[in-house]
């Protein structure tokens, strides 16, 4: 028989304040009750720690590392790279880890297991890389001492990524590596393969055990390039998978453009200096144009493209990541998480209203044309592209950021292939002033605007009026001009170079975040969903070496703006 | 008069030389060097390339005691021109006690940064300034810096950190660049002299002497990194660091031990430690068994160098700087040991160097636990250089480690 606590009858331990005063009495100011040797004023709080040692906070963090001006060099690990044998490896990520290792920012007990499906033995994939590294190094002749170093670092496994049996021997091949070159379990898995082998990638590693951080130490991350999915579903479905297996700390989405120098000092240009914060807003600003334009066509990836377009391989990531660079708030910290709730802010904020699409949204096809001199073909003539094929190559918007500092600020982005220039820039224009105090000169000044250059020439231009000299009262738009070529005249680093070390530093601040991903994709889902329900496009509808189609052109002139001549 | 070179990638190539007998001419030079429309060079025998206006994004002073410091100084930062491009000013004393004279040379250095890219271009001024002229360092630099950008003076050698002159000179000045390392005897004096300087009159310093060892913080810092060894780093209760010499016996005094110092002046400032004893000659063994040692092995007994003891408050800290017959250059960091105990459990660590790594080797409870190599490229002048202005402001770090060096030189 359960018992039954039976009413205390004693009095409470602790008289408390009534809750309710006689009506015609003030309630009394009593402060809370408080044990009977709990200091009560400051003399007494001063006077009970009288001779009593001051409580020290546990070391929370490694002090030792504050302010080392070295770039911290990671800790021992094994780098998996999967896709070993293709082009982006070959191109981009082999390169990088070479030039990492060549200016010591690798661990010495580093190892570079290249996993792919081709049969090799280490020194046929070594030769191939030696090939690779002669034609992508960005520092060019070879260092030979640094080469025979670093292919003393490189392993190749051969594994079918359909085949469970490859991974369970993966991992005695890692663990054989730890025990050897005493890279302590700490493993960075990079996936530089085709995007739909990610989900079964990942799957292995979870099966296997590779995903599971051990308790004496041994770190793991996986590093996925994009595209992060193919729209909002396919990209959540991704981050559905890839987080059965690791925890979204471990993840870390790569797009390239974050990592480039330029990009970077798009924070320190903005939260490092005082005076362009505050002009940073609705009030000054009167609008923003991101420029990305290619002048290459599509490069012999018709299939890729056919099913990519403009929209998914440029809009969705790089583009709008720029934007939310341009538009954040600055972050309470400089930590990834801070940085990334920021950006994330401005992807919820972009206003998608589906009945403004025909308006703001402008889609285009290149036709046959000159580039530089020489004869193109069309987007349609192309090879591996369909005669009638309906992909977008072009694409320009208007963005609408809807929160107090961007309100009413138009941010208009484009992105093409077969521009007459390779180029990408972000422009802010400024409001021209309120009174034109000038107006009897022959020439009134442009409105200041402050363009950032990433490439090429990266640098910052900011253009204000200046009087001509002489005795009239002339004004021209001169421009102050800073080119990181002339201020700094080094090597800036490849974007994989820095983000690869990020990734094995644990850095994560320039990487996408899953919610990012899914923000984006439900920023330019209605596009494409849109034209889906549309009719056939009028493609092409632009030239190879003109600045895209007309339309773009209308769509800023309706708001008696145009496209900045880059 | 005006030189003209032909165009190579990245090497600085000399456009403009002039020479002036005073201050003032010195600035009219500076002025027609970029005041002239037609600075081309020539490509294929035509004129060709217009030469980008001067780009500086600081005034850089060298102070050269002697011809061939000031010939290698310019030459180091000749490097530098296109990754830091300054005006440059280095100023030698010649012939104190005659007359008052200046004689400068003016020269305009480019570099081509890319074959489609402007040149960017920096000056050089060599003003060697004799009799009482030499001696008022800031009348000389002070007209001839650019206004608004930082002035960095690098000061090889022995500064005369307490005089009135040079006191004069780094109050105008941002930086100070110096190279510990090279100062005679032990150095320790000078730490304290720079380190009291420094709080005087406000300016940044950097040492090459810091500079040198940052593969070694990195690699010490590393131990810690990891959470099962870092609660150990509050509990550090020895440092030992060993030092090259090639005096016979180390004795206190004969070898530079700037560098020893900043590996203990380090861990003090950043784990809060103040200094209770400063360093001092280490306690020899009794007379007796000194003779006993010195006839066994036919030599004078090696020194058991420095010891000082810091304290958190609570616990002392001891620190040993023990030199170590070596062929490195006089002075050279080659271990340091530090034994850290916590909780009746022991953790000891010891980092060496070779040639191009330094190695860190851990010990928890007597246990081999963990082994590290650390990439250390040797890092010549030019790289020095370039990292101690590259560190714009107050490097809290560095001026930490300085103040508690002092302290620890007592």
């Amino acid at each position: 028989m359960a018992a039954t606590k039976a009413p205390s009858k004693e009095p409470p331990a602790t008289k408390t304040a009534p809750l309710e005063a006689p009506a015609d009495q003030p309630i009394p100011a009593q402060p809370a009750p408080r044990p009977k040797d709990t200091p009560r004023t400051m003399r007494e709080l001063r006077e009970a720690r009288r001779g009593k040692r001051a409580s020290r906070a546990k070391p929370a963090e490694n002090v030792l590392r504050e302010g080392l001006r070295l770039e911290r060099v990671p800790d021992p690990c094994v780098l998996v790279l999967f896709g070993a044998t293709g082009d982006l490896a070959h191109r981009k990520v082999i390169p990088a880890m070479y030039h990492l290792w060549r200016t010591n920012l690798l661990p010495h007990e580093f190892v570079l297991l290249a996993v792919g499906r081709r049969p090799y033995e280490d020194d046929t994939f070594l030769d191939e890389v030696r090939k690779s590294l002669e034609e992508f190094s960005r520092v060019l002749p070879i260092d030979e001492d640094a080469w025979r170093s670093f292919r003393g670092r490189v392993r190749y496994q051969r594994c079918d990524f359909e085949d469970p049996s490859g991974f369970d021997a993966l991992v005695t091949v890692l663990d054989d590596v730890d025990d050897k070159e005493g890279t302590r379990g700490n493993r960075l898995f990079y996936l530089a393969t085709q995007p739909s082998q990610f989900a079964d990638l990942v799957a292995q590693l979870g099966r296997v055990g590779l995903d599971h951080e051990r308790h004496d130490g041994g770190w793991r991350r996986v590093v996925i390039e994009k595209p992060f999915g193919h729209d909002l579903d396919s990209g959540k479905r991704l981050n559905r998978e890839v987080g059965k297996v690791f925890r979204e700390s471990q993840v870390y989405r790569i797009d390239h453009y974050l990592g480039k120098e330029t990009v970077r000092n798009l924070l320190v240009f903005r939260f490092g200096n005082g005076i362009f914060e505050p002009l940073w807003n609705r009030r000054y600003v009167d609008h923003v144009q991101i420029t990305v334009a290619e002048s290459i066509g599509i490069e012999n990836r018709g299939a890729f493209y056919e099913e990519t377009g403009a929209v998914r391989d440029v809009l969705q990531n790089h583009l709008l990541q720029l934007v939310s660079l341009v538009a954040m708030e600055p972050p309470a910290t400089f930590e990834a998480d801070a940085l990334r709730d920021e950006k994330v802010k401005v992807l919820r904020a972009i206003g998608t209203h589906p009945a403004d699409q025909a308006t703001e949204v402008v889609r285009g096809q290149y036709g046959s044309g000159w580039v530089a001199a020489t004869p193109v073909p069309g987007y349609r003539e192309e090879e591996d592209v369909d005669p009638a094929s309906e992909t977008e190559t072009y694409v320009a918007a208007r963005l609408t950021i809807d929160d107090w500092r961007w309100s009413g600020v138009p941010f208009y982005v484009r992105t093409g292939k077969r521009l007459p220039k390779r180029s990408t820039e972000i422009a802010i224009q400024f409001r021209a002033v309120p009174h034109h105090l000038f107006r009897e000169t022959s020439s009134e000044p442009d409105a200041n605007l402050l363009a950032i250059r990433i490439q090429p020439d990266e640098g910052i231009m900011l253009r204000f009026g200046a009087k001509v000299p002489g005795l009239g009262l002339n004004v021209r738009s001169v421009t102050m001009d800073f080119t990181y070529g002339s201020a700094f005249n080094v090597d800036s680093p490849d974007a994989y170079e820095t983000l690869i070390l990020d990734a094995l530093q644990g850095d994560a601040s320039l990487f996408t975040r899953a919610d990012e991903v899914e923000e984006a994709w439900s920023i330019v889902d209605p596009f494409i969903d849109a034209w889906a329900n549309a009719g056939p496009p009028e493609f092409p509808n632009y030239d190879a070496g003109t600045w895209g189609p007309d339309a773009a052109d209308e769509m800023l002139a309706r708001e008696g703006r145009r496209w900045r001549r880059i | 008069m005006d030189l003209e070179s032909p165009v190579t990638l990245n090497e600085p190539v000399l456009r403009w030389s002039a020479r002036a007998r005073s201050i003032p001419d010195v600035e009219k030079e500076l002025s027609r060097i970029w005041a002239r429309q037609d600075l081309t060079t020539e490509i294929d025998g035509q004129p060709g390339r217009h030469v980008a206006a001067r780009t500086s994004v600081m005034n850089l002073v060298v102070i050269a005691r002697r011809p061939e410091i000031a010939e290698r100084g310019a030459a180091t930062i000749q490097s530098l021109t296109g990754r830091h491009p300054s005006r440059t000013i280095v100023v030698q004393s010649a012939d104190p006690d005659g007359p008052s004279w200046v004689d400068a040379r003016i020269e305009a250095h480019c570099v081509l940064p890319r074959a489609d890219a402007p040149e960017t271009c920096a000056e050089t001024i060599h003003l060697i300034a004799g009799g009482e002229a030499g001696r008022h360092l800031s009348a000389i630099v002070t007209p001839l810096i650019i206004h608004d950008l930082p002035v960095t003076i690098w000061w090889p050698g022995e500064p005369p950190f307490t005089s009135r002159a040079a006191i004069d000179l780094f109050e105008n000045a941002d930086r100070l660049v110096v190279d510990g390392s090279t100062w005679s005897g032990d150095g320790l004096a000078r730490l304290a002299e720079l380190s009291a300087m420094a709080e005087e009159t406000g300016i940044a310093v950097s040492d090459f002497a810091q500079v040198r060892q940052s593969r070694w913080r990195e690699a010490i810092a590393s131990i810690f990194d990891d959470p099962d060894y870092l609660p150990y780093l509050r509990s550090l209760r020895r440092i030992a660091v060993t030092y090259g010499t090639r005096d016979d016996t180390g004795a206190p005094g004969s070898t530079n031990v700037v560098k020893a110092v900043y590996h203990a002046a380090w861990l003090a400032s950043r784990l809060g430690l103040h200094v209770k004893q400063p360093l001092a000659a280490a306690p020899t063994p009794s007379s007796k068994s000194n003779r006993s040692s010195a006839t066994s092995h036919g030599k004078p007994p090696m020194s058991k160098g420095l010891v000082a003891t810091l304290s958190d408050g609570h616990h002392d800290v001891s620190v040993v700087l023990r030199p170590q017959k070596s062929d490195y250059a006089p002075g050279t960091t080659l271990r340091v040991e530090l034994l850290c105990e916590r909780r009746g459990s022991e953790l000891r660590a010891d980092v060496t160097a070779q040639a191009e790594s330094v190695n860190v080797r851990l010990f928890q409870d007597g246990v081999d636990c963990l082994e590290r190599h650390f990439l250390a490229a040797r890092r010549g002048d030019v790289d020095l250089l370039a990292e101690a202005i590259e560190s714009g402001g107050k490097d809290p770090v560095a001026s930490g480690m300085l103040h508690a060096a002092a302290r620890l030189a007592g």
